[in-house]
């Protein structure tokens, strides 16, 4: 039987590696890697490997379902359709549509993430979101804000040129894993490797210089370099000069974070703050990269500005080996952004609060009016249908009841809703609640492009056909619309990019021919256009070609340890599952490798609490508790400990503290306390 | 022609184990070990240049092909002898032994290719020339600081 390779890009992180499906009879059986490809060389980590392992996972959702009195009811895709039309229509009719919330999914593609926001707009409802308000809402605004654009400013390969590469709050080596080959061989030519985290991580193992900082200090610690790098003057004036505003405010705002005081706050000795200020500002060639380590904080967007800011004193932007690098978590996080699944925007990074925004697109899309302003988040959406201001919703592929802070509101307030419909490839905690579920196809099973961490658009082809009556989110979201009175006719996601190519400026030459190999990174605005690897070359997209420098002040985070809630939880990931662990957890071979949640505790704190390695223990916060299994570790330090976020349970624990520019949830601090449970 | 690790570009990620895994009909040869909170370890089959698996198994169903510790599954008895005599613990048998066959039918093995890190390879020399690179440039750019 002949055997065909299909090229399709991983379903999991944000990297962008691709792989090819080899299907035999209609079935994808195996692998082979793409060494040709510029990100990954080929490589793939333990959950690529693994993907395969979802495709044909028994617990697949196959048929519409809806919600009977005792359970499921399978059901037609046209008594779903009428479903919705009822539910999700009546509720658009009878409370307007700024009453209903949409969340589109960073799993999606980039077509049907355009056409959810599209929808919901063409609706009438400003409430659109996508996960990214978990992950990376304040690197839009942060970057936004002080550099002009909020991708990553250089393609992973390029971390082979840099001579310093300073990484914080990411784990890149669990989460990103192909990135350290990049890094391994830029330490090869002689870079210093600086590493800050709360936790000895395995991409700490890499570190010259490992940071290890209290959880919620970053903002005292970034301004601590910034304080020795300019006391010490190893600034770059001209730079400055040409390319910045608001040098002067930065220096009077980090006059008082002086090595030793910062040491105080976040537990670094003063001496490594220095050499880290030193080693990011002198080299020749210096990038940052961060992660939800940086982003997840009731201080998040200050976090990312003092990063930007570190970045532009030093002049290290826009020219190889340098610059500001946020890791996007899903595969098309980024993507989701760019298509306008953003309460704050339209496709494009066009201001939703601009009425020249909404008049743009009425007469792109062809519509009387769309509606001008910022919607509700995705976390202000869950707690709108907490309080009965949010009637209905559609979910696709999100599952915020495990993945939001604080679930049992999470899921309270699900529970409110007049009517929900999800639509997902496996029974999430979220499809739990839902009224109608769609069944959806996963990366492999459709056709579309994907936009990487480093901005690289790439299509992924259609390998195998979706089980049972499952169809492609954008068959679905298409079939949705129409029901509801809009007028979408796409016969195919190719079809959907010509529009994304007409309506939105960076995406103007990504044409899906150019589209066939390794994809095209954005800005790239016409056919001719060869893409924009490296940005900020030249200048930002700001105010008389300036960067902002945006000076910022430490604040502690929300929560401390206290008398009655001792330590402080940290969450973060492992290298076998990904993200609320809803396909990693169904994954044999993954889940086999780490089978249940896990806390990390310091060995002197244990042996205080008498925990002994394998113990369960309960982990109680203010929002409520879970169990988990005690690892004894000197990763982290006393008084800290740590647990993964793809199980359930993590987040019955975590604050609903929000940063009040980016409106993330502070996953990364909270209080709590652990006893030993027999 | 075993494969060789560098350990100082293990990340642990275990990319190799499910690799393994995955080409072997769900049987894998890698097991990455964590060393403490510092460092992680694939532990693979050394090909031994005195293998005594080969030496245990008494119906020559594991014998040396060159450089290569091979493994011919027609003959296995499934006893297990050459699990005891594996000095690394890299020989397995459930009804048949299971053993690291470099991949069989394929240019690369799987584990080299998948690794995200580049910490595997077939040349024994490669850890060492990066170290000596790494030092090289180090001294160039002013120590590692």
């Amino acid at each position: 039987m002949p055997q065909v390779l299909v090229p399709t890009v991983c379903p999991y992180c944000g990297a962008g590696c691709q792989f090819f499906i080899s299907v035999e009879k209609e079935r994808a059986t195996g692998i082979e890697y793409m060494p040709e490809h510029p990100a990954s060389e080929g490589a793939l980590c333990s959950k690529g490997n693994a993907s395969l392992e979802v495709i044909y996972h028994q617990d697949r959702l196959r048929y519409p379902l809806k919600k009977t009195g005792d359970g499921w009811a399978r059901i037609s895709w046209d008594e779903a359709m009428d479903l919705i039309v009822r539910g999700l229509g009546g509720a658009l009719k009878k409370f307007g549509p700024e009453r209903v919330g949409f969340l589109s999914s960073s799993k999606c593609t980039n077509e049907e993430n355009y056409l959810i926001e599209k929808m919901a707009r063409c609706l009438g409802s400003k409430n659109i979101d996508n996960c990214a308000r978990l992950c990376h809402a304040p690197s839009v605004v942060g970057l936004n804000r002080t550099l002009g654009a909020a991708g990553m400013t250089n393609p992973i390969p390029d971390l082979a040129n840099s001579k310093c590469v300073f990484i914080i709050g990411s784990n890149l080596a669990e989460n990103h894993a192909i990135l350290s080959r990049w890094i391994h061989r830029a330490k090869d030519s002689g870079a210093v490797v600086i590493v800050a985290d709360p936790r000895m991580t395995h991409t700490a193992w890499m570190a010259d210089i490992f940071l290890q900082l209290k959880p919620g200090t970053d903002v005292a610690l970034l301004d601590g370099l910034a304080h020795v790098i300019i006391k010490e003057g190893l600034i770059d004036r001209d730079y400055i000069a040409k390319w910045t505003r608001g040098y002067d405010e930065l220096v009077e705002a980090v006059r008082d974070y002086s090595p030793e005081k910062v040491s105080e706050i976040t537990g670094v000795p003063a001496e490594d703050i220095v050499r880290a200020a030193r080693a990011y500002a002198i080299s020749p060639a210096s990038v940052i990269l961060y992660s939800m380590g940086i982003t997840q904080h009731s201080t998040g967007t200050d976090n990312v500005q003092a990063v930007a800011n570190l970045a532009l004193i030093c002049g290290h932007l826009g020219k190889p080996g340098s610059g500001v690098m946020p890791l996007r978590g899903q595969n098309n996080v980024q993507g989701a952004c760019d298509m306008g699944a953003l309460a704050e925007f339209y496709p494009g990074y066009k201001k939703a609060d601009d009425p020249g925004t909404a008049k743009f697109f009425s007469s792109g899309w062809n519509v009387s009016s769309l509606p001008v302003g910022r919607g509700l988040t995705a976390t202000e959406m869950i707690d709108s249908a907490a309080s009965g201001d949010i009637k209905a919703m559609y979910i696709v592929g999100e599952d915020p009841a495990n993945s939001d802070p604080s679930s049992n509101h999470t899921r309270d307030a699900l529970e409110k809703l007049d009517f929900l419909v999800v639509q997902d490839i496996f029974m999430t905690a979220t499809v739990q609640l839902a009224d109608v579920v769609l069944p959806a196809a996963v990366w492999a099973e459709k056709e579309g492009t994907y936009t990487s961490t480093e901005r690289r658009v790439q299509w992924s082809q259609k390998a195998v056909s979706p089980p049972g009556e499952a169809l492609s989110d954008l068959e679905i979201v298409c079939d949705v619309a129409n029901h509801l009175g809009l007028d979408f006719d796409y016969p195919n996601a190719a079809a959907v990019l010509a529009e994304i190519n007409r309506l939105v400026p960076q995406y103007g030459g990504i044409t899906r021919p150019r589209l066939d190999g390794m994809g095209l990174i954005w800005p790239c605005p016409n056919e001719d256009h060869p893409g924009t690897p490296i940005l900020h070359i030249g200048g930002f997209k700001l105010q008389d070609s300036r960067a902002s420098i945006v000076p910022v002040q430490y604040r502690p985070a929300a929560e401390d340890a206290s008398w009655d809630y001792p330590f402080v939880l940290t969450t973060g990931r492992v290298a076998v599952h990904h993200n609320a662990g809803s396909m990693t957890r169904r994954s044999p071979s993954l889940i086999e490798r780490d089978p249940e949640l896990f806390m990390e505790i310091n060995t002197a704190d244990a042996a205080r609490l008498k925990i002994a390695d394998g113990d369960e223990v309960l982990v109680t916060s203010p929002r409520g508790e879970t169990s988990a299994r005690a690892r004894l570790t000197d990763k982290v330090k006393r008084g800290v400990v740590f647990m993964p976020f793809h199980f359930p349970g993590t987040n019955n624990l975590t604050s609903e503290v929000t940063d009040p520019e980016a409106k993330i949830p502070e996953f990364k601090v909270s209080a709590c306390k652990i006893s030993r449970r027999d | 022609m075993p494969v060789y690790v560098d350990i100082s570009r293990c990340i642990g990620c275990r990319s190799c184990e499910v690799a393994c895994k995955r080409v072997h009909g769900g049987k894998g040869h890698v097991n990455v070990h964590m060393a403490g909170d510092h460092a992680s370890v694939p532990v693979f089959c050394h090909h031994c240049e005195e293998a005594t698996c080969t030496m245990a198994c008494f119906t020559g169903a594991l014998y040396k092909d060159g450089e290569r510790t091979a493994f011919d599954v027609e003959k296995c008895t499934g006893c297990g002898l050459c699990r005891l005599a594996c000095p690394f613990g890299v020989v397995w048998s459930d009804k048949i032994a299971h053993k690291c066959d470099l991949c069989a039918g394929r240019e690369t093995p799987t584990c080299i290719l998948s690794c995200p890190a580049n910490a595997l390879s077939t040349d024994f020399e490669l850890a060492s020339r990066r170290a000596r690179t790494r030092a090289a440039m180090a001294v160039a750019y002013g120590g590692r600081r």
